[in-house]
């Protein structure tokens, strides 16, 4: 037994062992269990069928949620991609000085927690005159706003916070992509006569693509699935309109506020096709399928 | 590498070791003094043997009142000597945990505040909730029935009231006077509006706000009027004619001018209290319990602000005000000690003693209406509330104490709903992006039809 | 020549100009809540968050009830270093165990299960999070750390980044320890772990950051309140019914310092790391 246990026919499933458990136990179960939740009404125990995703699909406050996300995801997806891309490529640059100094700082607001950062952003974006916000709109001769009752600056906000929070992160994986890239290659494109924009686009950006991709699936998946955020910014799970609800809200809103189980469930798997489909999409965009299949 | 790690590890083990210093000296500290810690858990010292009940709730000052009240069981029967401990969590928070206890059927408190606005959430299914009934028998006849009712299910009570809440006028009158406003002349919601108007031309204030997440002048009105959310069936109906000439009302207030939405939405929150305190709006339509975020909260209004009867539609109407939010404590059925804690927790809130308490430590109208009329108690020059207005609290309660009613809809399982609706998405609507009213009535009727499977 | 250098020099400039400017943007946030801890808690639901500097209301005294105060800041504190610290040594363990089969061995099967685990990198965990929360009831693991930190210690993004890191491996090193005599699991905790340094350190970032503000599941988790961890403990103090600001903007900020330490200590070896285990085509 002892000498089955260390063969090496034996071991590799000794390694992945513990992930094996872990998606049986902490994966498989949960969904298996949550298709099953997603039939019922767990407060009054009953099988409703279809039910649930009957009421999902005229429930406007779910299909504002989806949006919300949505547009959550595709703001933090054009503003959190080629930026710090930018960034890092001009950061990798020889002709910077100190470039250690600014990873630190822009890494900083990524170790402040949510509770936090919402907590800033919401004081931050007051609606009274001396709010920093405001302020700052008053120098351009604006009258005060309040930020976080209307959508569109609500949405800014929420950004800004997003932006903030992950554009140092996203700055350290392109570094490291970068750092991955030999540097022959743009000496000779150097001597060549390229531009540092055209290195940019003929060299960096290319060779990124695994990076980018990367980022990309976990842009799309923390976009999708972003709850905290607007928990903090708007002080709880009820905003205006729910200018500032998200799939994960509505999921919390049902299953714990209004212990809807079965119903939250069944928003749970939702997000989980949109997500799956949105990542094939992705996928196959940007041509990753081709690569793995070689 | 190895230096560095070595000197990472040193940091962490010098803040560990300063963190671990400080976490003994609080705790050193605390058995001092069960001090006002912010949150967190509280533990009362009592001597030789007694019951520990674990409390939890979502209002700091009610630790205070419970531990008074407990010491006072204590001395009066020690043979059920009773041992609190208390947390206090974050009301959203605290709301949740324990729906999920009682559904898990693990880690439920013994008591437990519940909100009015969340109760009926927890009359659905199961009830997890103990029947308190024979606990609330003693001292069933000094209580106003509607506020033992709004805890209540087919006929069996489930919450113990805090307080009335009977829904007042609270004026600023320096405010009011300099601007030659006689609060005592307002009597209808017209006269009201017209003084707001007065008020807004003399100084560029705003006479009161409109509110956007709460509905406490929205839900009077509503009720002076017969209004309610629900038709006579208990079907969703918001979109009556009486709820949109409400609405309409208050639109009509806002557009002069002279009243305007808060921030935070409502007299009651954080961020409204400062905007209140420092003049920028003159008047509150809340609940009788709003005296004690006064004393806390808007403590430069000290001696500036009256207690009036809130206005009506007509003269001499019957319905002059209604009993507004609470908090019900309730006994988790399934605790071993329930029995004990149904007892002690009747005495601690209904008894005579603990209603004095209600009035002196929380400052709220106690449910026990004998209170109301001992006027030793009410006027005592040394009680805080009496101190901060400049009227005694209880003329304007005893002046309206037959006209106190409650809005039907408020124990209906639905209402949880509607409420957060209306806060969120309705008033928000109407008050601040300026929708049509009947539209946005509308628009929030399929929302919670769609919900209720109506 | 000279003119390419003082094109050089000027590019440096403007490069340093725009950094600069990005860092001061970053800055200010953190410096309005640095502000802010020296400022009454009352002042900030009376005026926001802002840059104003007002000598006469500031003082040390939300620091003073920081320090000597009655509450249970500390608490929360040592319970979110305590977490973190758990959560890492063990989530950077297990991860790296299996990152390493995944990366060193062929087996029947592997290619369907590291699809598994590309599949659930991007599975959000609000996805199971409520029938999990009924099934750790149901195993009687509520308000424990264990329930926090075990469903993820096999973390799928950190088997991923460990399996990318392991692959330049040279098999010559496994072959040599083998012919040494040590088992497979010898070969992974001898020879293996020591020259993964660098990856720990990245990967100790990215999960420490994680643990250390991690949010939701906790709330559902955790109910004691002496269990609670800072994210949780700040959050009771957002509460209508009590002012406590003043704690709240002083423990925010001083919530940041931990953290920030591991991170400049170990930044080095992050970049390192991240560089290394870099996704490879």
């Amino acid at each position: 037994m002892k000498k089955l246990f260390y063969s090496q026919k034996i071991a590799p499933y000794v390694f992945v062992l513990p992930f094996v458990l872990t998606v049986v136990f902490f994966w498989v179960f949960p969904i298996g269990n949550g298709i099953l939740l997603s039939f019922q009404d767990v407060l009054k125990d009953e099988w409703v069928g279809l039910g649930n995703y009957k009421r999902l699909l005229s429930d406007k406050i779910f299909l504002k949620a989806v949006y919300n996300s949505a547009k959550y995801m595709v703001g933090t997806l054009i503003l959190l991609i080629p930026f710090p891309m930018l960034f890092a490529t001009l950061l990798n640059s020889k002709l910077m000085k100190k470039p250690g100094l600014f990873k630190s700082i822009y890494f900083i607001p990524a170790l402040t927690s949510v509770v936090v950062a919402g907590t800033i952003f919401r004081l931050m974006f007051g609606e009274m005159e001396t709010s920093l916000a405001n302020q700052v709109i008053g120098i351009f001769g604006f009258g005060p706003i309040k930020w976080l009752k209307g959508e569109w600056t609500g949405y800014f906000a929420l950004l800004l916070l997003a932006c903030w929070r992950w554009t140092g992160v996203n700055i350290l994986y392109f570094l490291a992509g970068l750092q991955s890239i030999s540097t022959d290659i743009y000496e000779a494109a150097s001597i060549d006569g390229a531009s540092k924009w055209q290195q940019f686009i003929k060299i960096s950006f290319p060779l990124l693509r695994p990076t980018t991709v990367y980022v990309l699936t976990i842009s799309i998946y923390a976009g999708l699935s972003m709850f905290t955020e607007s928990y903090m910014l708007w002080k709880g799970n009820n905003s205006p309109q729910n200018i500032g609800l998200t799939i994960v809200g509505y999921l919390y809103r049902q299953g714990i506020e209004k212990r809807a189980m079965g119903y939250a469930c069944a928003v749970g798997l939702v997000l989980l096709v949109i997500v799956m489909i949105v990542n094939l999409i992705q996928l196959k965009a940007t041509g990753t399928f081709d690569k793995e299949e070689r | 590498m190895k230096k560095r790690l070595l000197a990472v590890l040193m940091c962490i083990a010098m803040t560990a070791s300063m963190l671990l210093g400080c976490s003994a000296g609080s705790e050193g500290d605390s058995s001092e003094d069960s001090g006002d810690k912010s949150a967190g858990t509280r533990e009362m010292e009592v001597e030789g043997d007694a019951t520990e009940l674990e409390v939890w709730t979502f209002i700091e000052m009610h630790q205070d009142f419970y531990t008074d009240m407990a010491e006072k069981w204590n001395e009066e029967h020690p043979d059920k000597k009773v041992k609190l401990v208390l947390s206090n969590m974050a009301y959203d928070d605290m709301h949740n945990k324990l729906s999920l206890a009682l559904e898990s059927g693990e880690g439920a408190p013994d008591v437990v505040d519940i909100e009015l606005g969340k109760f009926p959430a927890f009359m659905t299914g199961e009830i997890g909730l103990m029947d308190l009934t024979d606990a609330i028998e003693p001292y069933k006849d000094n209580v106003i029935e509607s506020r033992l009712e709004i805890y209540g299910k087919n006929g069996a009570y489930y919450g113990f009231p805090t307080h009335v809440g009977a829904t007042v006028a609270f004026y600023n009158t320096e405010a009011l006077e300099g601007a030659g406003i006689d609060y005592t002349t307002i009597k209808t919601w017209d006269d009201f509006k017209a003084a707001g108007v007065k008020y807004y031309e003399a100084t560029g204030k705003y006479f009161a706000c409109v509110e956007t997440t709460a509905q406490w002048m929205i839900n009077l009105m509503l009720t002076q009027k017969g209004g309610d959310y629900l038709d006579a069936d208990g079907n969703i109906d918001i979109t009556n004619d009486k709820m949109v000439e409400v609405l309409e009302y208050i639109k009509g207030m806002q557009d002069t001018g002279a009243f305007a939405t808060v921030p935070g939405g409502q007299p009651d929150n954080e961020e409204a209290y400062p905007s209140y305190n420092n003049g920028d709006y003159a008047v509150q339509i809340m609940p009788f319990w709003q005296t004690s975020r006064f004393t806390n909260y808007m403590t430069d209004l000290s001696g500036k602000v009256a207690i009036a009867a809130p206005p009506v539609w007509n003269e001499g109407d019957a319905i002059k005000s209604i009993g507004g939010g609470g908090t019900g404590t309730a006994v988790v059925a399934s605790s071993e000690n329930a029995d004990l804690a149904a007892e002690v927790f009747a005495y601690i809130k209904l008894s005579e003693a603990a209603n004095e308490e209600v009035w002196n430590v929380l400052g709220f109208d106690p449910v026990n209406t004998e209170v109301w009329t001992d006027t030793e108690l009410t006027q005592n020059p040394d009680n805080q509330f009496v101190q901060f207005f400049n009227t005694y609290p209880f003329d304007t309660l005893l002046e309206i104490q037959d006209g106190i009613y409650a809005l039907e809809s408020l124990t209906s399982e639905k209402f949880p709903s509607i409420n957060n609706e209306f806060c969120t998405v309705t008033l928000n609507n109407i008050y601040e992006n300026g929708m049509d009213i009947k539209e946005a009535l509308e628009e929030s009727q399929d929302t919670l039809k769609n919900e209720f499977g109506e | 020549m000279k003119s390419q250098k003082n094109k050089n020099r000027l590019a440096t400039v403007m490069l340093i100009v725009l950094f600069t400017i990005l860092a001061i943007l970053i800055i200010i946030p953190i410096y309005t809540i640095f502000l802010a801890s020296f400022k009454p808690g009352g002042d900030l639901l009376q005026y926001g968050l802002n840059l104003g500097i007002d000598w006469n209301r500031m003082s040390l005294a939300n620091y003073e009830l920081l320090f000597t105060g009655q509450h249970e800041y500390w608490r929360w504190f040592m319970n979110s270093i305590i977490l973190t610290v758990v959560t890492v040594v063990a989530t950077l363990l297990v991860s790296a165990f299996v990152g390493y089969g995944f990366a060193a061995y062929e087996f029947k099967g592997k290619n369907a299960l590291f699809l598994v685990v590309l599949i659930i990198l991007s599975i959000p965990l609000e996805v199971v999070m409520l029938p999990l929360y009924k099934q750790m009831t149901s195993w009687g693991m509520m308000d424990s750390y264990v329930a926090i930190v075990l469903p993820f210690v096999a973390h799928a993004s950190t088997i991923f980044f460990f399996r990318q890191y392991l692959l330049g491996l040279p098999k010559s090193l496994l072959e040599a320890g083998r012919i040494d005599g040590a088992t497979e699991y010898g070969i992974f905790f001898r020879l293996i772990v020591p020259i993964m340094k660098p990856a720990f350190a990245a990967m100790a970032i990215l999960n420490g950051m994680n643990a250390w503000n991690n949010y939701l599941w906790p709330l559902l988790v955790i109910r004691s309140a002496d269990k609670y961890t800072l994210t949780l403990g700040l959050n009771t103090l957002i509460n209508p019914y009590g002012d406590n600001y003043s704690l709240l903007v002083v423990g925010s900020f001083f919530s940041i310092i931990p953290i920030f330490i591991l991170f400049v200590c170990f930044q080095q070896y992050f970049i390192e790391g991240m560089t290394a285990g870099a996704v490879k085509e």
